[in-house]
């Protein structure tokens, strides 16, 4: 079983002439009081369902051998617009597990475990609303089976984000969390999503609105010819892979690198690089090439480019979502790029490694030269005081410090939730854990050395050596979900051997020891490398 | 946790149980990974096959031609030494991928002559080798950065710098060609930028009637080899410099004598043996002048290169003894001894030590000084230069005197050497 991340259907469905001609809004159940807990009494699990009291439907699933831990479940980020025709609604039901699996279910009810979940009152960024109803929804678990004595969170995506900062906020909830590939907090998120569309725009379609979209139905109408115009782009960028031709809508900055001889590759690679998202994705490894005179020259020229094109079209669909959301919520754009130094997001390793691919050094200081805040040609975005105000005083920024026994799941090369996001937390753990020896370690002066526990166990899933895969003509071949890529590729498998370690970290206080000697760890794909080294989000990098 | 699950970490629980109680018996010493009492294993990851293997590939094999002669003595301190060797195609992401099992599943104690400069800048980036404390022993590249001790606190380099090269290059042309028209290709990455600080006013100070960038690939592009000569004939270059790869030295010359250019070659020591690609070529580079750290391959009277030859007849014998066994076979011999000097006791901190305290006196085939310290990780500072002969080998000239220069990376002068080497320790084994 593979599941999909979140609500929508992959953005690889888009057809933005169908988009633009069927908009239909649905606005989300709202509700003023709590409602429920109404059960079924059926047996040997009972449902109970109802509403909290910001009007988010729930559901329990409570078997008669309840042992008195409850899961509860974070779904991943939803479309707060509907288009149907592109397979997205804004859907408000409850998710109990990921994507509602039906095994996985089965699979924590016969433990003795009660699963439970909202659909949450809003979607979109929806962070500081979903923790408060998770809040709510625990106390009225509580309230309904008193017999609780552990609850276990989990979520993965804007889900895993939720569910850290659930933790963090509410430590004396939790007694165990585990985070899948978990969104940053919103700062370093927006920037992963709004620099990659501004470049992209910047450079390849100016007439991209991206910022100060309408309220309501013009709005929608206006981010979908936004997502009409990206997705023209994409295409434009993979048909001239080969050829290095830029889109007949590039600026004229773009234009003149065009007549430099900068391929259009080139350019696509350095945006990937200057956000910061991986260049190796489902297809394309970076290492392997065809059976021809380009075996070297493709994974060095070509495959980092089409990596990050596969990475981009897997995340560009949530970051505009994501991007007009908020700037919906806030009422402006919180972003601001007016003074970024672009040249300082590409990391010295990065101009080394993709070197070829970028066409030199002289193509990059010209593609960078673009770059620049004084180009007229490359106008930047001035964020709106107002938005930015409100947004320092509403929203969270989760610090992904950890305060419950962790385990976190993460895929290595996730263009929506970068690898960086993790070691952050990773790094920063790792500072904490430190400290709290060399604590133990003056504690001992007194009253003998007590050892700390470990409180985060990240799992990493990573891809097998080499991957991609080549016609006989050395064409490259679409492979879909290879491990280690791809946005919450997780498998049944994945799923209940994070969220088995975690109800064994809620049972005992810790987390289990040695995950990786479990046999069917290494099968996964999965490593537990303390010593990994991926880059943090540019958000703390470039400050 | 389901049963089953609960069972097995019982059983590894008390597996690892049963595993401490022995170990207690033993002496306190924790082993290093790598190191056994009996042996010691080293990794290195490079080109062994494709486009941008030529040459390279034979260092291991003559690498080991020299562990091979080493183990069959006794080994170091009574180890003997394996070297995995893992192909990466010049690739960064495989070297990454190479170094990361080399660590995790072989279990080298230590990397050893690794090659490229945006290869090892990669493993730095994603394997983290400083913070795990892995010695990366004589890399082979040029780049300046890796002199950066806080970002590469456990990888050395062999080669001089790129920087140093071209200061160098800069005095001898300036020497021999005065009032020439001086023309540069270089490669538009890190190893050529290296090589414009190093001709700069504030370095070399030589000035160029015509240069061209070309980005790592593009040489392999028909018509693009042409297209540079004809700008540098058409801008009446007198003496050319070639400060790229192999193949862009190949092509360059190939495209020249299509076009009838013949201006006066001058080959960075990176890519000046095309012979090694194609012993065809050999004619295109005859007079060609480069330069050397090492002894000529050919020099008859040099007592590295015989005892190395002499080695790697017995060891290697189905390979050709070229520049390439001799440097290979170089560094097989600097690691001896550094692993010697590193005692019973073998650490990686251990070995590290060694490289700080003593790795500028380090007996070794080069005729110029080594220069490890507390504070550099530039192995060797300067070279001779020479001219390639019929055989397609560099040499100083007909008697293989050599005059050898010496620099550093910064502003400071370019000196005439007065180094004497060490000499070879008897039987070619380590004191």
């Amino acid at each position: 079983m593979r599941t999909a991340t979140f609500k929508s259907r992959a953005f690889a469905f888009i057809s933005a002439t169908s988009l633009l001609a069927a908009l239909v809004v649905v606005s989300p159940a709202t509700a003023a009081v709590a409602t429920g807990p109404t059960c079924n009494a059926a047996t040997p699990v009972q449902t109970c369902t109802g509403t909290t009291s910001d009007g988010a439907l729930y559901e329990m699933r409570v078997p008669a051998t309840f042992n008195g831990t409850v899961t509860i479940w974070s779904h991943g980020f939803g479309s707060n617009t509907s288009f149907p025709a592109a397979g997205l609604t804004i859907d408000s039901s409850p998710q109990i597990a990921p994507a509602n699996n039906a095994v996985l279910v089965k699979y924590l009810t016969d433990k003795g475990v009660a699963v439970i979940g909202s659909g949450f009152s809003t979607q979109g960024w929806n962070l500081d609303e979903a923790v408060k109803t998770n809040t709510e929804l625990v106390g009225i678990f509580k309230a309904k089976f008193t017999d609780t004595k552990k609850v276990v969170a989990w979520g993965y995506s804007m889900g895993g984000g939720i569910t850290q900062a659930f933790a963090e906020q509410h430590p004396e909830l939790v007694s165990a969390a585990a985070v899948m590939n978990p969104v940053d907090a919103w700062d370093a998120q927006s920037k992963y999503f709004v620099d990659l569309l501004w470049l992209l725009k910047n450079w390849f379609d100016p007439s991209i609105q991206l910022t100060g979209y309408a309220a309501g139905v013009t709005g929608d109408m206006q981010m979908l010819g936004d997502i009409a115009k990206y997705t023209a782009i994409l295409k434009s960028l993979q048909a001239s892979v080969a050829t290095g031709a830029w889109p007949s809508t590039s600026s004229a900055s773009a234009k003149a690198l065009q007549s430099a001889g900068i391929p259009s590759r080139s350019a696509l690679l350095l945006i990937g690089r200057l956000a910061g998202i991986s260049a190796q994705s489902s297809s394309f490894d970076g290492i392997a090439g065809p059976a021809t005179s380009a075996v070297t020259a493709w994974p060095l020229a070509y495959a980092p480019a089409l990596g990050t094109l596969e990475n981009i079209s897997a995340v560009i669909g949530y970051a505009l979502l994501g991007a007009r959301d908020m700037q919906s919520k806030m009422g402006g754009s919180n972003f601001d790029n007016s003074t970024t130094d672009y040249s300082k997001q590409l990391s010295a390793a990065d101009r080394a490694i993709y070197n070829a691919g970028f066409s030199g050094n002289t193509a990059i200081a010209g593609m960078l030269s673009t770059l620049n805040p004084l180009n007229p040609d490359a106008p930047r975005i001035k964020a709106d005081a107002a938005a930015v105000a409100k947004s320092k005083a509403t929203m969270y920024q989760s610090t992904g410090k950890i305060k419950v026994p962790t385990v976190v799941l993460m895929g290595q090369n996730d263009p929506v939730e970068p690898a960086g996001i993790v070691q952050r937390m990773a790094d920063l753990y790792e500072q904490d854990f430190a400290a709290a020896k060399e604590a133990a370690k003056a504690a001992n002066q007194s009253s003998g050395y007590v050892a700390p526990r470990r409180q985060l166990a990240v799992l990493w899933s990573v891809t097998p050596k080499t991957w991609s895969k080549f016609t006989a003509d050395g064409l490259p071949i679409p492979i879909a979900g290879t491990p280690g890529t791809g946005h919450t590729n997780f498998t049944a498998a994945h799923y209940k051997f994070v969220i088995d370690a975690a109800l064994t970290a809620a049972s005992t206080g810790a987390l289990p020891y040695k995950l990786e000697v479990n046999q069917s760890f290494k099968k996964m794909l999965l490593t537990i490398d303390r010593t990994s080294a991926y880059a943090w989000m540019k958000h703390y990098t470039t400050k | 946790m389901s049963s089953k699950a609960r069972r097995t970490l019982l059983i590894v629980q008390a597996v690892i149980a049963a595993g401490a109680l022995s170990l207690s018996a033993l002496p306190a010493q924790a082993a290093e990974v790598g190191v056994t009492s009996s042996a010691i294993k080293l990794g290195i990851t490079l080109p062994m096959k494709g486009s941008a293997s030529y040459g390279y590939n034979q260092l291991p094999g003559a690498m080991k031609a020299y562990f091979d002669y080493v183990n069959a003595n006794g080994g170091v301190n009574g180890r003997k030494i394996t070297l995995v060797v893992k192909d990466d195609g010049y690739l960064p992401k495989q070297a990454i991928q190479n170094t990361q099992d080399l660590i995790g599943k072989d279990k080298v104690f230590a990397m050893v002559g690794a090659l490229g400069t945006a290869n090892n800048q990669a493993v730095a980036d994603a394997v983290n080798l400083g913070r795990r404390g892995i010695p990366s022993l004589f890399i082979n590249t040029g780049f300046s950065g890796f002199n950066d001790r806080k970002a590469y606190p456990t990888s050395s380099t062999l080669l001089p710098s790129y920087v140093m090269e071209a200061k160098l290059m800069s005095k001898y042309i300036k020497e021999t060609y005065a009032d020439k028209k001086v023309c540069l290709l270089y490669q538009d990455d890190d190893f050529g930028d290296d090589a414009l600080v190093g001709f700069d006013k504030d370095h070399g100070n030589l000035t160029f009637t015509s240069k061209i960038a070309y980005p790592s690939l593009s040489q392999g592009v028909a018509g693009v080899p042409d297209a540079w000569v004809g700008k540098f004939k058409a801008a009446g270059c007198e003496v050319q410099i070639v400060f790229g790869v192999s193949s862009a030295t190949l092509y360059t010359v190939l495209a020249a004598a299509k076009a009838q250019y013949a201006p006066k070659w001058i080959l960075g020591s990176v890519g000046a043996d095309i012979a090694s690609i194609n012993p065809a070529t050999t004619p295109y580079i005859i007079g060609a002048t480069s330069m050397s750290f090492m002894p000529s391959v050919v020099d008859p009277k040099d007592e590295y290169v015989a005892k190395f030859k002499e080695i790697h007849a017995v060891y290697n014998a189905k390979a050709k003894f070229n520049s390439w066994a001799l440097i290979g076979m170089n560094s097989a011999f600097l690691t001896v001894q550094a692993l010697k000097a590193a005692g019973k006791n073998l650490t990686r901190a251990g070995l590290l030590a060694v490289l700080d305290s003593d790795g500028a006196k380090l007996a070794n085939a080069g005729l110029v000084p080594l220069n490890y310290s507390k504070t550099s990780n530039v192995g060797y500072n300067g070279y001779w230069f020479g001219k390639f002969n019929s055989t397609g080998d560099l040499v100083p000239n007909d008697t293989f005197t050599y005059t050898v220069y010496t620099t550093d990376s910064g502003t400071g002068a370019v000196e005439k050497s007065s180094y004497s080497r060490p000499s070879m320790p008897a039987k070619g084994l380590p004191n």
